[in-house]
């Protein structure tokens, strides 16, 4: 049982934390393998979107996270933040989008920062998991499959069943009026009555 | 307004009539009570002022968070430790202290029964949380270094005095246990010493004198700041491994940082659960302590 280190204040994240880090398996040990995840944060945020290995990505994702949030939470006056983006930022350049670009972009969301699919691995090939990772927000076309269009989702024929609801309950009122219209014009016929006999006759016919 | 207090009172009086008809469900009563907050929300005017928990009780209050272990979290089990802690803190007054401070414990012993015995020590480390939070006080009597582990919320400790409130340069203060006797020694009839009200806690700098080696520990890998000749005992060969035994990364590692530490949004929950209860309990001992200050002097003029 160990106490909390209060002496920082961190956000909580918006993703899935694994209870333990990955060792990303590395001859510099711990030091080696934080420059593996330096690289990989410094080309997700150049590049927005990024392809690798699956646990590599997944690692990287949590250090981004921080990053951002960290930049969110102190803003670009504050010594230990800036030092921050110093080491995880490669290329210095980068600093100036991390301040500049990703804080106002990110300052109001109440989701996480990254996003991160399963991609396909190439057979045959290296065996391991394959993922994409990308920042939210990105100028690239979405990912995952647009399914407002689809049809078969339940959600979509709710809506198509509404829609006919509606026109045939427009159509109704539209007969009804006409209906109106032509008794008003000529009182001594019923007009009403042809209107719901029709139908009958209709189904009448199709029975004998 | 009227109108509002008026649908006010009939929706409240209608709670209540619920709530005394359905006694046996508490459910609905819950659901009640979350819709008639609101509403007197309304009643009494936007400026509802919710209990703002002050910054520096994670400092003061560490142990009411839980582990930051993942495999040992257990929600329920955390909130129970901590209204039994708080059923404790209503039983005895544990003061807020810090690695540094000097306390004075006083507390029973099974095996001497009817008999207290009072030790008087440097608080050297803080550790664990929850019911199992502890701490190390350590002494020198008789030219014998004595450490003893307290648990803080254990029943048989009867008070517990803050006779120096300070922090010292370091988290833990092991390296007492190599120093000179002198900078753990501490007079057992020590009396209090009051701070003023609302003053900061103090830093002591103090910085100790160790022993030659051989040490307990490879003080030269910790980067103290409390110690004052850590250079004149050790060799090319120490300073070269120290240095290699450094991790100037890990004040970069921000994962491993997230997962030593509680989120500031879980701790603003915890404490807001805990905060009036502690808030009134800090108020009655300030109260007590007013009381005591009209002690006779003992030296008369």
């Amino acid at each position: 049982m160990n106490q909390a280190d209060v002496s920082k204040l961190i956000s909580q994240l918006r993703i899935a934390v694994r209870p333990n880090k990955r060792h990303l398996k590395n001859v510099d040990g711990p030091e080696g393998r934080l420059l593996k995840l330096r690289k990989t944060v410094t080309a997700l945020v150049k590049h927005e979107r990024i392809e690798l290995f699956y646990n590599r990505a997944d690692e990287a994702r949590g250090y981004a996270e921080l990053l951002i949030s960290n930049a969110i939470r102190h803003g670009d006056r504050h010594k230990a933040t800036m030092e921050l983006a110093d080491y995880w930022l490669l290329e210095k350049q980068l600093v100036h989008k991390l301040f500049k670009v990703l804080v106002p972009r990110y300052e109001n969301s109440n989701i996480s920062y990254t996003r991160m699919f399963k991609a396909p691995r190439d057979y045959p090939g290296i065996f391991y998991r394959k993922s994409v990772l990308e920042l939210r927000g990105n100028p690239f076309p979405v990912l995952t499959p647009d399914n407002s269009q689809n049809r078969n989702l339940l959600h979509n024929v709710l809506l198509d069943e509404a829609r006919k609801e509606f026109r045939r309950e427009k159509l109704a009122n539209l007969a009804n009026k006409l209906a109106a219209e032509t008794e008003n014009a000529t009182p001594s016929t019923p007009a009403q009555v042809p209107v719901t006999e029709q139908p009958e006759q209709s189904e009448e016919a199709p029975k004998a | 307004m009227n109108i509002n207090v008026r649908i006010l009172t009939k929706s409240v009086a209608q709670q209540y009539a619920f709530k005394r008809i359905v006694t046996f469900s508490t459910k609905p009563t819950q659901q009640a009570a979350a819709a008639a907050v609101p509403q007197q929300q309304e009643v009494t005017g936007s400026t509802v002022r919710r209990p703002i928990v002050p910054a520096h009780y994670r400092f003061v209050y560490p142990e009411f968070l839980p582990d930051p272990k993942v495999e040992w979290r257990n929600t329920i089990r955390e909130k129970l430790e901590r209204l039994d802690m708080l059923d404790r803190r209503r039983q005895i007054e544990l003061p807020e202290f810090y690695v540094g401070s000097i306390l004075a414990v006083t507390s029973s012993d099974p095996h001497a029964a009817g008999k207290t015995s009072r030790f008087v020590g440097i608080c050297i480390h803080r550790e664990r949380c929850g019911l199992r939070a502890r701490f190390i006080l350590r002494n020198v009597i008789d030219h014998q270094g004595i450490e003893v582990v307290y648990e803080l919320y254990d029943p048989t400790i009867q008070k517990v005095e803050v006779l120096r409130l300070e922090k010292r340069l370091d988290d833990s203060l092991f390296y007492l246990r190599d120093a000179l006797p002198e900078y753990s020694t501490f007079d057992e009839n020590m009396e209090v010493e009051s701070l003023e009200e609302g003053a900061p806690v103090p830093v002591n700098d103090i910085k100790v004198v160790l022993r030659p080696r051989p040490w307990l520990e490879r003080w030269e890998r910790q980067n103290l700041l409390g110690v004052a000749n850590i250079e004149q005992y050790i060799k090319d060969k120490h300073r070269k491994s120290s240095e290699k035994a450094q991790k100037p990364w890990e004040k970069y590692d921000l994962m491993k940082q997230y997962r030593a530490t509680i989120p500031e949004e879980e701790q603003k929950e915890i404490f807001a659960e805990v905060h009036t209860e502690l808030h009134t309990l800090e108020l009655q001992r300030k109260r007590n302590k007013r009381k005591r200050t009209f002690v006779k002097p003992k030296h008369l003029a």
